[in-house]
């Protein structure tokens, strides 16, 4: 749902270069997103933390939140 | 002289800072990795030489740009590290910070970016951040040129910059695991304290680059204890410990300002990366771009161009050689060779030039990573990502960027099949041959004809791009993230860099590639077996013509000046125009389009167009393949599946398009 507040559950279902990536980016267990956009067909999601805007997979997405989607 | 390294996250700003500081100016746009190799420039009055590196989110790189960064650090050991941040973003860009700053090496860090910071209502207390990180600490706008000649003046006085080390206080088990891979470096491998620290603590934390300078300087300490270090899970500690530091040291240096944010990112996302309209703006975007390029404002500075190089230039010069007594073949060298064949190409730079500030508007603005977002849906479809769609745009410009560009895609099949789809984006050098066909054969629906071979070329490579899934067993997933940054507001002069940078290659060329290419297609089409020959009929480019003609025959191309030129065109696709130009003896695109006319159908000469967009890429661009993949075999793949898919396309084209015209 846009702007539904979800917290980053578990980066262990995602492979290991993306959980990278969203650590890089200060993203980590237990913070909280905001959903900006999602695209049609699975396509991927907006997802808004700390001031930063990031666009990742839907399946990504669905992973990190497992417990809410 | 002094070294100074810049190094930060991609989107910081990075490389507009890098033009401030220094005479020389690199490349900038507004998306993730636009530095894909490391430039160097020279720091205004001084003999200071300043590293621009690409960006790069951890030393501990995913891609292949990013790998530049870490072993950098490795092989150099720079006077003076300029760690620059977004300061909007200051909790992750500080994960990079503490990585630099552990390397113990002088830093200053660069709040870049700040009025940004200002505009959303925070500020923070400078002295606390340098106190509790150990550096100096400064800010800058380094797109409104503030706080740009104080941090020169620091950077004068770079030995005056303090270098303490960053210790942030690990968890026990994991102090005591770094202090004795540290002393064992020191005592039997000879490193520096900070060095030996800084490689035990990325060797623990799984950078993947230190992890192989480890085996390959087979520092036995550190792979001695590697499954002991995974075991205990460090890295997670690692990590933890650092954004622990970090959100503490944000909240305490956090001061609040006056906010007077306008959101105007949040506005304008609202409506392109809008999923429904998201699609339909891109492609009017694009639309646009060519209308602007080939209709409004390329083609009339174009014509005008092309009138004054062949009419005044053209007949002055002959004026001229036939005044001083020149001799006939040399008068035919100049006048019909190289300002005919020479003269012919660069007609086209204001042409090719709108197309490249296009870009770099878009480059600039921060809307091609909302490109690479609102595509990755039907990227995904092809079994490639959104962001390998940054580098196919790029592509356009030039394929040998475009190639360098794929650097950023992390998976590297998909890095692979990103490379070898690139010559079918249509690249700026087969515009003219496009130029002139759409004049000769469709003059009343000039942009929209260019705009169906341009994406005729990215259906070819797309439908090759899920070919290649299929045939490389592409199992891994796809890892895609993309930054989306705060819109800019363009400034006309980095769009005039950005597109100088891009069209600065193609006005070199004409110097160059093309000019050997066009004296050599004078030289075959001048002489035949009996000598000079002013019936080019009888020349050995008409001979070589003739003898292909029966393979072009079923594609609708029978003239031995085309099926010449398209031979020469391997050279660098720019030679076939030249060619034409040369074997129909004129300097003026004008006269050449009315002979074209003749010569073949509007079928055929869309046949043509399609097989100029696909047969096989030019010099330039193969070299690039093998070089980015390591490999001769890719790029002789490469020349046999182009070749074949263009013959296959242009054969389908003129076949069933002469069944239907």
């Amino acid at each position: 749902m846009i702007n539904h507040h979800y917290t980053l559950h578990s980066f262990d279902c995602l492979n290991k270069p993306t959980a990278s990536r969203l650590h890089n980016m200060g993203l980590c267990e237990g913070c909280p997103i905001k959903v900006v956009q999602r695209y049609p067909f699975h396509g991927p999601v907006i997802i808004e933390n700390n001031h930063q805007r990031i666009g990742i997979r839907y399946r990504d997405f669905a992973a990190l939140t497992e417990a809410e989607v | 002289m002094a070294d100074v390294a810049l190094i930060g996250n991609p989107n910081t700003g990075k490389t507009t800072l890098f033009n401030s500081l220094t005479d020389k100016y690199a490349f900038v746009g507004n998306w993730t990795g636009v530095t894909v190799e490391k430039k160097v420039g020279t720091l205004k009055d001084s003999d200071i030489q300043v590293v621009d590196l690409p960006g790069t989110y951890s030393l501990n790189p995913l891609t292949k740009d990013e790998a530049v960064v870490t072993n950098y650090l490795l092989a150099n050991r720079p006077d003076l590290i300029l760690n620059i941040t977004n300061a909007s973003q200051l909790k992750r860009n500080l994960l990079l910070t503490i990585e630099v700053l552990e390397r113990g090496l002088p830093t200053i860090l660069i709040l870049n970016m700040i009025d940004d910071l200002r505009r959303s209502g925070q500020t923070y207390d400078l002295d606390l951040l340098s106190q509790r990180l150990g550096c100096q600490v400064t800010t800058t706008n380094a797109r409104g040129h503030q706080g740009i000649s104080q941090l020169r003046q620091q950077i004068i006085n770079y030995q005056d910059v303090a270098h303490h080390r960053l210790q942030l206080d690990y968890p026990p088990m994991l102090k005591q695991a770094i202090r004795q891979a540290t002393e064992a470096l020191q005592d039997d491998y000879h490193y520096d304290n900070a060095t030996a620290r800084w490689l035990a603590i990325n060797f623990i934390d799984q950078s993947r680059a230190i992890r192989a300078y480890a085996k390959s300087h087979q520092l036995a300490p550190l792979l001695k204890q590697a499954a002991y270090y995974d075991a205990q899970k460090f890295s997670k500690q690692i990590y933890e410990t650092r954004l622990t530091f970090i959100e503490q040291l944000l909240k305490d240096a956090a001061q609040s300002a006056v906010s007077n944010e306008p959101q105007l990112t949040s506005k304008i996302d609202k409506v392109v990366t809008n999923p429904i309209l998201g699609l339909p703006i891109f492609a009017g975007i694009f639309y646009l771009m060519f209308k602007l390029s080939f209709e409004w404002v390329g083609t009339p500075l174009s014509d005008r161009l092309d009138w004054f190089l062949s009419v005044p230039v053209s007949n002055t010069v002959d004026h001229f050689l036939i005044q001083v007594g020149a001799l006939a073949p040399l008068r035919s060298l100049v006048v019909n060779g190289l300002i005919a064949g020479v003269g012919g190409v660069l007609a086209f730079i204001p042409q090719i030039f709108t197309l490249f500030a296009c870009i770099s508007l878009l480059e600039d603005s921060g809307y091609m990573a909302r490109a690479a977002l609102v595509t990755d849906r039907l990227m995904q479809m092809i079994g490639l990502n959104g962001k390998s769609f940054i580098p196919l745009i790029i592509g356009f410009g030039c394929n040998v960027t475009g190639i360098m560009a794929a650097r950023t895609i992390e998976q590297p099949k998909e890095r692979l099949v990103t490379s070898l789809i690139m010559p079918f984006m249509s690249c700026s050098a087969r515009l003219p041959i496009y130029g002139l066909i759409v004049a000769a054969f469709f003059p009343h629906h000039q942009a929209l004809i260019v705009l169906s071979i341009y994406f005729l070329g990215i259906v070819v490579a797309l439908l090759v791009a899920k070919f290649y899934q299929f045939l490389f067993h592409v199992k891994e997933r796809s890892v895609f993230i993309v930054e989306l940054p705060e819109y800019h507001l363009p400034r006309l002069d980095i769009i005039w860099h950005g597109t100088w940078d891009k069209g600065k290659g193609f006005i070199k060329k004409a110097g160059t590639i093309i000019f050997a290419g066009t004296v050599l297609i004078w030289l075959l089409s001048s002489f035949g077996p009996s000598g000079f020959v002013t019936d080019s009929t009888k020349s050995f480019a008409a001979a070589l013509g003739h003898g292909l003609a029966p393979f072009f025959r079923p594609l609708g191309i029978v003239q031995w000046q085309a099926i010449s030129a398209l031979f020469t065109g391997i050279l660098a696709k720019e030679v076939i125009t030249s060619s034409m130009m040369v074997m129909f003896h004129t300097s003026s695109k004008a006269v050449l389009i009315t002979a074209l006319g003749q010569f073949m159908s509007p079928v055929a000469a869309y046949s043509m167009m399609a097989f100029v967009l696909l047969y096989i890429p030019c010099f330039a661009t193969l070299a690039t393949i093998r070089e980015e993949t390591g490999s001769t075999k890719w790029m002789l793949f490469s020349v046999g599946m182009s070749l074949l898919i263009a013959y296959v396309t242009s054969f389908l084209i003129f076949q069933i398009g002469s069944l239907i015209v």
